[in-house]
């Protein structure tokens, strides 16, 4: 769909189907996503984002095509091997040990104790709200904070792949533009390759270089962000 | 006053048996039915150091060892294939059990053994003449708990295992390796099982059939505890407190199912158990 | 898949089944009248027992293979069985009458206990694993009072010196193998009949058999219950048969060899746990003299190899090449449909289908729903929309379970939900067909359909009926999908879309007069989808149904639907047609990110 050579792609998805039992949530769905851009993956509920995210990282298998990083295949590659070769997930169900302090919560993305102070201070820089309240439970932080944490747990190792599901959901402006400017200056500092899974197209227009609709696990339309995007997505996403 | 110390050095005897087969079900969701047969080979690890010559005390990390290598093993071959199938890993574990007794009795024969006591003798406390034994009991239960504690909320092992408990499907997608996890878990419980074994041997004869006796009581009070270690010591505490009055003032054969039918009971009333404890 | 090969006609088979059983029937009674002609003493007392326990073992295959209940119970309804015979006959006396006694006490006392068990194991939110602890404990607990019985039960040595029937060793061999013999083709024809499916249906998917209107703990208790007094008749057998009786025979160690013996033959088989169990038995017997310890070392070796690999037995092996026909889709054959009069069981109320007052549901703190107030009546097709988390899977479930919601009142035909569960609420005109197609799948396409009228027309325990009598739309759903020519195809072998369908026209079965349908097109394809449109519009729009609509492609609501609402963070912010909300600027706003646009 993309006209990207191999060598700028950081990541690629030929053909790929995937899906839960006899169910196909994704079907042959093709992707290129340029090394150190934003790109911004819309669709409605149920059309197959969050899935997609999950195949990426090998937590739903893949049943047909093929997944690149860096040009080599990663189909069949545990979650934990992705995460050590610099993938971060930032997920939406479910995405904090409620019950853990935050800063076991952030401890748990790290590989060793003794990355985790330097880790922290990468984190603390994005968001120093964390660093007085790390004894915290992650349960008592409010519904934004909560959405930082998960943002910040995603960075702790600064990936050179960050796959990010509706992290704008239910948020207030002021805390998606602070969740905007930490991705922005993480690609900035270290050309981090980011794909976002958004329904808000205010928030993913805002920050995408590219954008693409999904819409029953297939790629709809697609562009580039520029003048008219924002019509041609609310066209998709509208009823 | 007898009583008071019966009831805790009780309830501490259930804690030691059961604290390996909790740490087991809290993490892999899995009822281990070899428990039972893991507190033999503990026992015979005894018999077979005391066979040795060596000092009854150095029994209890071989029982460690052999409890964690065999359990090593069993993780690989037999629970693995079947974490989606839980009832069916009762009874391939139960299978293992019997499995294991059978390897126990050809080749130790099916007579009671005898071992050298660890902690003979009695001590004077809170007025009453009392065995030491029990006394120690009561010590090795609290040293277990709190080092459950510290593997718990001081390793980082102890955090995994944590996040595997309250949400494994995050867990796995943060990268954690749940499969060693678990591996380790499984072992470390079994092991600990084995050395349970070991602390039994002054208090039961040891026989090849000596485990299954225990292993209903644990897996009620498992049952009735969750994952938590903390409540689990809050049920050997009522329950064994329970099963000592009754074996007291009605009748000992009456006892030994106390625990049993207060676990059924508590677990008809609220299927979590103690578990919010 | 469309052009498979003619397949052998089940009905055909169907019909040559009791035959099959009766000449079975004939040669194993054959084989237990004419046996102690042939056997050694030692044999026949041997084989004595194993056809004993044999019994036993139906009734574990019964309940763990069939129903899916691990239970190691059997045992000590067993136990009692044979306590209450030797007890009775010990300390009062030999007589016919009090044999006879002796006989009806063997089964009443075991099946009294057997509700209490089964009222204790199945209630409403059970887990399995619960039902397998108590019957752990049940045995274990019988035991115990065997022991401290006294005289009353001989403690510890049992009972022995009472008089029982007065057959030889050969009357008593060839009486167990009747006795097994009956039990076992009773349990063959009761599973293969049209009540006995219900036990692979609960196994299955016991929520779909309560969302049919079932209640499937009184059914679990019943079987309980029933197979206490099979069991208790099986202790009346040994406590004559052996002449004596003992603690062990009560006890959880006895419970699970019966379990490893119906494993081992394959359950869910019947005949595989009753070979088994004769098989491991008489093994046992004679080769526990020359090397006891190393024969049950291989059982158990077996068993666990067994479980890993071949969890259903070795008759898995043996059905593999006779049951070809069960693996592959069948084009044609099954039942007849035969379209039925509606059946009009329901009270017909005035006022509003469903109708839902305040409606509140928190998890904690956490408000999930919110001050819902929504009217619902006959022919309206209202689709429930909004983003994900706000609450609209939640809000299905508050409708058919009357114990979930937090507050606010639920009425459905005028009838308040408060507390029911979900079969009491089916039975008020609900059907609720669930997000993944929740369907029965070792089961065949009409076993599926005949599940859902096994609530409204109590099926039968002997035969199964070549007809199947269905509501006309169910049999038009059928055949609009085509699922009428799968009829006697195993539902795991149909496509995803396929399974929506059946589960559509399951729910449509129920004779619903309120349809709640949560995503039925997720995952469809777009010709599917098509078809599940037309269908649901034609059930409200002609045939007067209610139905209520989660869904996520809009387009496919707009199409169909006579009215939609709107929910978001769990409160109703819009309730119109079409139209309405279609055009509406709060729908927009929800829909592009919270800021205005």
């Amino acid at each position: 769909m993309f006209d990207s050579s191999a060598a700028e792609a950081k990541l690629e998805l030929d053909g790929v189907t995937s899906g839960y039992g006899p169910v196909a949530i994704v079907r042959d769905l093709s992707l290129s996503i340029r090394r150190g851009e934003i790109f911004a993956l819309m669709g409605k509920n149920g059309m197959g984002k969050t899935t997609l995210l999950k195949t990426i990282l090998g937590l739903v298998a893949a049943r047909g095509g093929d997944i690149r990083m860096d040009g080599a295949s990663i189909v069949g590659a545990s979650p934990k091997a992705l995460v050590s070769s610099g993938v971060g997930y930032a997920p939406q169900e479910q995405p904090l040990f409620q019950d853990l302090s935050i800063r076991d919560n952030l401890r748990l993305a790290v590989h060793s104790d003794r990355e985790l102070g330097a880790a922290l201070e990468r984190v603390f820089g994005h968001f120093p709200f964390l660093r007085d309240r790390l004894a915290q439970k992650a349960g008592t932080l409010s519904g934004g904070e909560q959405k930082m944490l998960i943002m910040a747990r995603a960075l702790m190792l600064g990936p050179d792949l960050l796959l990010i599901d509706e992290i704008s959901e239910g948020l207030q402006p002021t805390v998606i533009a602070r969740i905007a400017d930490a991705l922005r200056a993480e690609r900035e500092a270290n050309g981090t390759t980011i794909l976002l899974v958004e329904q808000n197209l205010n928030f993913a227009l805002d920050v995408a270089d590219r954008w693409a609709v999904l819409k029953l696990g297939e790629i709809d339309d697609s562009g580039e962000v520029g003048a008219g995007s924002r019509e041609r997505v609310l066209e998709h996403l509208k009823i | 006053m007898t009583l008071l110390l019966d009831i805790v050095t009780t309830a501490a005897i259930l804690f030691i048996v059961s604290a390996g087969l909790l740490a087991i079900f809290g993490v892999l969701k899995i009822v281990n039915f070899a428990h039972g047969a893991w507190l033999t080979v503990g026992a015979y690890c005894a018999v077979v150091a005391g066979g040795l010559g060596l000092n009854p005390w150095l029994a209890l990390p071989l029982a460690f060892a052999a409890g964690a290598v065999l359990g090593g093993v069993t993780e690989r071959l037999i629970v693995r294939p079947l974490y989606a199938r839980p009832l069916d890993a009762i009874l391939a574990t139960w299978g293992l059990g019997i499995v294991i007794g059978q390897l126990v009795t050809l080749w130790f024969g099916r007579d009671v053994q005898f071992t050298e006591s660890l902690l003979p003798g009695t001590i004077h406390v809170l007025g009453t003449t009392y065995s030491l034994y029990r006394i120690f009991a009561l010590g090795a239960a609290v040293v277990i708990g709190l080092g459950f504690a510290f593997l718990l909320e001081g390793t980082r092992l102890g955090l995994s295992a944590r996040a595997i408990i309250m949400n494994e499907a995050l867990a796995r997608a943060l990268g954690l390796d749940t499969a060693r996890i678990r591996l380790v878990t499984f072992m470390i419980g079994t092991g600990l099982t084995a050395l349970a074994g070991v602390l039994l041997t002054p208090l039961t004869s040891v026989d090849p059939t000596m485990g299954v006796a225990w292993l209903i009581g644990s897996f009620m009070l498992v049952m009735v505890a969750g994952s938590s270690f903390g409540a689990l010591a809050v049920a050997c505490l009522l329950f064994g407190g329970a099963q000592v009055l009754v074996s007291t003032f009605i009748s000992p054969i009456l006892g030994g199912i106390t625990v049993a039918v207060l676990c059924a009971l508590v677990l008809r009333i609220s299927s979590k158990g103690f578990a919010r404890v | 898949m469309s052009d498979t090969v003619t397949a052998p006609i089940p009905s055909a088979a169907g019909r040559r089944r009791p035959l099959i059983l009766a000449i079975l029937a004939g040669v194993a009674l054959a084989l237990v009248l004419l046996g102690p002609l042939f056997l050694d003493r030692f044999s026949m007392n041997v084989l004595t027992r194993s056809m004993i326990y044999a019994i036993l073992a139906i009734t574990v295959d019964l309940l763990w293979g069939f129903t899916g209940i691990l239970t190691f119970g059997q045992a000590a309804f067993f136990g009692i069985g044979a306590y209450a015979s030797a007890m009775l006959l010990t300390h009062i006396g030999s007589s016919p009458a009090l044999l006879g006694l002796a006989l009806v006490l063997a089964i009443v006392v075991p099946v009294l206990l057997g509700v209490a068990v089964g009222w204790l194991s199945f209630y409403y939110g059970s887990t399995p694993i619960y039902a397998t602890v108590i019957s752990l404990v049940f045995p274990i607990v019988v035991t115990q009072l065997v022991y401290s019985g006294g005289t009353l039960t001989g403690s510890s040595s049992g009972l022995v010196g009472y008089f029982g029937l007065p057959f030889g060793l050969e009357g008593f061999f060839r009486l167990s193998g009747i006795c097994l013999v009956a039990v076992a083709v009773a349990a063959l024809v009761f599973v293969r009949s049209d009540a006995g499916r219900l036990l692979t249906a609960i196994r299955d998917n016991e929520t779909r058999c309560a969302y049919l209107g079932l209640n499937t703990q009184r059914i679990k208790i019943a079987l309980t219950a029933t197979l206490a007094g099979v069991a208790g008749l099986a202790g009346f057998l040994y406590a004559n048969a052996s002449g004596v009786v003992a603690p062990e025979n009560t006890g959880f160690v006895f419970g699970t060899e019966l379990v490893v013996w119906t494993a081992l033959g394959g359950r869910g088989t019947v005949l595989g746990p009753v070979l088994g169990t004769i098989g491991i038995d008489y093994l046992s017997a004679n080769l526990s003299g020359e090397l006891p310890f190393l024969w049950q070392l291989i059982v158990g070796a077996l068993f666990v190899v067994m479980i890993i690999f071949l969890p259903n037995g070795l008759a898995a092996l043996v059905t593999r090449f006779t049951r070809r026909g069960r693996s592959e889709v069948v084009a044609g054959g099954g039942p007849t449909l035969v379209p039925e009069k509606p059946l009009h069981h329901m009270k017909t109320a005035s006022g509003p289908l469903l109708s839902i007052e305040r409606l509140e549901k928190s998890y904690g703190s956490q408000k999930v729903l919110e001050d819902i107030t929504l009217d619902v009546a006959p022919g309206e097709l209202v689709s429930l929309v909004g983003p994900n988390g706000a609450g609209k899977t939640t809000m299905m479930r508050c409708l058919t379970d009357g114990k979930e919601r937090s507050g606010g009142t639920v009425r459905i035909a005028g009838q308040d939900i408060a507390g029911m569960i979900p079969n009491q609420i089916v039975a008020l005109g609900v059907g609720r067909k669930f997000q993944v197609a929740s369907v029965f799948e070792s089961m065949t396409v009409a076993d599926c359909l005949r599940m859902s009228r096994a609530a409204l027309e109590a099926p039968s325990f002997v035969t199964a009926s070549d007809a199947l009598g269905l509501p006309p739309a169910a049999i038009e759903i059928l055949r609009l999908t085509g699922l009428d020519k799968l009829l006697a195809t195993e539902v795991s072998l149909l496509s995803h879309g396929q399974k929506q369908s059946l589960e559509l026209a399951m729910v449509v079965s129920l004779e619903p007069r309120l349809i709640l349908l949560d995503e039925p097109t997720a995952g469809l394809t777009k010709t599917e989808r098509t078809t599940i449109g037309a269908i649901l519009k034609k059930l409200t729009s002609e045939l007067g149904f209610a139905a209520i609509l989660v869904e996520h492609d809009l387009d496919f609501v707009c199409d169909i639907s006579s009215r939609i609402v709107v929910l978001h963070q769990g409160r109703l912010v819009l309730d119109g047609s079409v139209q309405e909300v279609v055009n509406s600027d709060i729908v927009k706003t929800i829909y592009s990110g919270g800021e205005h646009v």
